[in-house]
């Protein structure tokens, strides 16, 4: 027995769950470029891409976020929190990866204080997912030890089917269920089982066991490596900003001494701005060692911290590094003999 | 017709064996079939990585300026593969006081058909800026007559309102990542404006007003100094169509004061630079 | 009753040429519209773009950038630096949607009180009949609005 979706009832699904309060968010794409936004009809979908250009993190933690207004008075400080809308929401056709992505941040936004921004959005989201049937040649979920099918940060997983027509739909978590049930007629049951299409066949590009040992040999932090690494970096964030999982931000106050907007706004770690101090001195002072920052934030010191891995293997970094970098040839050449 | 690819690889292996440059910068396979991207040769034997075709459209002149590379010139030359564009921002440069032009050896090359591989190479002769003169007047003269312009003679055409309206949606997808800055030949600021916060100028957030007032920083400071490259429109993850933006200053700085940016290794900045009769019909 | 609309003029000035023009239309008694707030500059090759920038960031209608006549600058040649830089950077603004017609640039001498006075009327007439800059308006309190999602 399983339950299937077919597709031309996704305007049906988002009717109701528009009707229940409930927001649809999904994939969507344009001439120039493609992200998970805001859906209010099934023709704005488009699932046919490997995946959207921007992450799933910017539904949780966008790019620009407003989060106290102050006003300062003569006699008094006015300071007043921006709430959140507190919307029920579904994302659907979510890539695996990048609900995986959103299990690796909660653990950082929930370590030393609890970042209610990504948190109220987190509670307020159900995550329907799509397998993936189809990859590039970036892709690496399984050199991560993932798989295009994962269901890790999914409430629900769907399958194509082999005709197309629609997905099978399996629930994941109970939140997960609870969409399915609410739905009710919306899915079709079948008695028989039904064939769906494999998952994508995504070539493993390395191993990752020997990338964590190597970055956890002593003499790789002070290693030339580095440099002849990232010798075409050019310090540009695209690849921290694209990534699903970079999650760096910076607070600034914007607006006067009397009035004005505290706001979190990315921030990356390959900004040569990122660690100047006050004084002109920057404890990492090229783009080699900020590399390494990047690529031992995730393979190594956010294992130690947090017990994951912060890469899910979407391949983003490297789609669109534009002098061709990317996290993808530094874990290979890590992985076999670089490094040393 | 200049040179063939092979006399470059042997005139770069020449270079290289005796000295005279510390690096040879060109292009390497890149990660998948059609990439190239900017590689670094310092011994012969590194040769043979290099490729040069159709995909090789990347202005490499950014390197030259680039701090963590500058220190391993270590004073000698180096050489370079540049397009026309390429050689325009090497004077620049030069013009600027960023870079010694006799320091830089160009081996120049321009594909028929940018950005497709099987386009045919000409090898262009010169290896020095001041040998690409004509062929940068001979650019100068032709303007600029491409879809451009025309897609420019429509947005001018527009309403003040709509034309407001249409770069609003352009650069409301904008994550102020820099990476049309970081592409730059030109952006070669220590520190750039829009890091400085003391005063902030411009809202440092990626909300639609500070990725206007950003874009038009960008575009000012580039006004008769963009060669026309396309790194930066290249690079912008946000498919935010920056040669826009950059060809109307161009055309602009040409119509009004005859300068084309990168004419030769000596010319000033335009605005750093005026004459008495400059016009100026919009002053009262 | 509905107000009429007042705009808001920023004008950055030399303090050699405009700013005495601006005090001479002052001691002279000449009328002018109260719409104008005055930065005084020591000269028009100090104004940056980014004043205007940080004009229009801060709610302004229109900007006026004046300093001395070709040929007067205190500086000898401030003022010609800035006449390409108000034609590069006015070119620029008015591609993106910002028209010309809320950027002035004039030429103001110590001797032009008049000069002052009128184009400031002119101005401020001007700006009436156009409105408040709304297309920026809009996105500046968009800064304010909270988040959608
Ligand atoms: S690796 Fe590529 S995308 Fe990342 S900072 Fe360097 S140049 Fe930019
Ligand atoms: S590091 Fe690269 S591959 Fe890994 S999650 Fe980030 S963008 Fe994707
Ligand atoms: S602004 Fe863009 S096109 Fe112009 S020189 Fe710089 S990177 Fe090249
Ligand atoms: S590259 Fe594009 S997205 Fe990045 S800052 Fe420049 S315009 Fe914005």
């Amino acid at each position: 027995m399983a339950q299937i979706l077919e597709k031309n009832k996704l305007d049906e699904m988002i009717a109701r769950l528009n009707g229940d309060g409930c927001e649809v968010f999904g994939p969507r794409k344009n001439d120039t470029s493609s992200w998970y936004g805001k859906i209010s009809r099934a023709e704005e979908f488009c699932f046919d891409q490997i995946l959207p250009d921007r992450p799933l993190k910017e539904l949780f933690f966008p790019r620009t976020e407003p989060m106290m207004k102050y006003e300062i008075k003569k006699q008094q400080v006015d300071a007043e929190n921006y709430v959140l809308p507190k919307k029920q929401r579904v994302i659907f056709g979510a890539r695996p990866c990048d609900a995986v992505s959103l299990t690796i941040d909660d653990a950082l936004f929930a370590w030393d204080a609890c970042d209610e921004f990504w948190f109220e959005r987190r509670e307020n989201s159900v995550i329907v997912s799509i397998a993936c049937n189809k990859k590039d040649d970036f892709c690496m979920c399984t050199s991560l030890k993932s798989s295009p099918d994962v269901s890790t940060g999914s409430d629900v997983l769907l399958h194509e089917l082999v005709d197309s027509a629609g997905w099978r739909v399996s629930a994941i978590t109970p939140a997960g269920q609870d969409f399915i049930d609410k739905l009710g007629d919306v899915f079709s049951t079948t008695s028989t089982d039904v064939s769906v299409k494999p998952p994508a066949e995504v070539p493993v590009k390395f191993d990752l066991d020997a990338v964590i040992r190597k970055l956890n040999s002593p003499e790789i932090f002070e290693s030339d490596f580095w440099k002849t690494i990232s010798v075409r970096c050019v310090g540009c964030g695209v690849c921290t900003f694209v990534c699903p999982t970079c999650h760096c931000f910076d607070i600034q106050d914007e607006g006067d001494v009397y009035h004005g907007v505290r706001r979190k706004n990315w921030d990356s770690c390959s900004f040569a701005m990122f660690t100047r101090h006050a004084s002109g001195h920057n404890p990492r002072p090229d783009q080699a060692s900020r590399w390494r920052q990047r690529i031992m934030h995730k393979f190594n010191y956010y294992l130690e911290r947090f017990g994951q891995i912060s890469c899910t293997g979407c391949g983003r970094c490297s789609r669109v590094c534009p002098v061709d970098m990317g996290v993808t040839q530094t874990l290979v050449t890590l992985s076999t003999n670089g490094g040393k | 017709m200049g040179n063939t690819l092979e006399e470059h690889i042997k005139r770069t292996r020449q270079l290289l064996e005796c000295g005279e440059v510390a690096m040879v910068i060109g292009y390497e396979r890149g990660s998948v079939e059609n990439r190239r991207r900017a590689t670094f040769v310092k011994e012969v034997s590194e040769l043979e990585r290099m490729v040069l075709d159709g995909l090789c459209c990347e202005n490499l002149a950014n390197y030259l300026v680039r701090e963590e590379l500058l220190r391993s010139f270590d004073g000698k030359k180096v050489a370079i593969f540049l397009t026309t564009a390429g050689v325009r921002s090497v004077n620049i440069l030069a013009a600027e006081g960023q870079i010694n032009p006799d320091c830089v050896i160009i081996l120049g090359f321009e594909a028929e058909k940018p950005g497709e591989l099987d386009s045919a190479i000409k090898m262009l002769d010169g290896e020095h800026v001041d040998h690409y003169a004509d062929s940068i007047q001979q650019l100068k003269s032709r303007g600029f007559v491409n879809d451009r312009a025309q897609v420019i003679v429509k947005l001018e055409m527009m309403s003040a309102e709509e034309r407001f309206a249409f770069w609003r949606e352009q650069f409301s997808r904008c994550v102020k990542c820099y990476a049309c800055r970081q592409v730059c030949p030109m952006c070669y600021c220590r520190r750039c404006i829009v890091d400085c916060n003391q005063p902030q100028w411009i809202n440092a957030s990626a909300h639609d007003l500070g990725n206007l007032e950003w874009n038009l920083v960008r575009a000012f400071h580039l006004a008769g100094r963009c060669v026309g490259c396309g790194n930066c429109e290249q690079a912008c993850p946000a498919g935010i169509p920056l040669m826009l933006l950059n060809q109307r200053m161009a055309q602009e700085v040409l119509k009004e004061f005859n300068h084309f940016a990168g004419e030769s290794s000596t010319q000033l900045p335009v605005l750093a630079d005026f004459k008495k009769d400059d016009p100026e019909t919009f002053i009262l | 009753m509905t107000k009429e609309f007042e705009p808001k003029i920023v004008a950055f000035v030399c303090t050699y040429c405009t700013y005495a023009g601006a005090d001479l239309a002052g001691t002279s008694r000449l009328k002018y519209a109260p719409n104008v707030r005055i930065v005084k500059l020591p000269c028009t090759g100090r104004i940056s773009p980014m004043f205007i920038l940080k004009a229009l960031q801060k709610g302004a209608d229109g900007v006026l950038i004046s300093g001395c006549h070709p040929g007067d600058c205190h500086f000898t040649s401030g003022n010609l630096h800035a006449r390409r830089r108000w034609t590069v950077f006015r070119s620029l603004l008015n591609f993106v949607g910002i028209p010309d017609e809320r950027i002035w640039v004039s030429w103001i001498s110590a001797a032009e009180g008049n000069k002052f006075a009128e184009i400031i009327n002119e101005m401020t007439e001007k700006l009436k009949t156009l409105g408040p800059f709304e297309p920026y308006k809009t996105l500046i309190r968009d800064i304010e609005s909270p988040a959608e999602i």
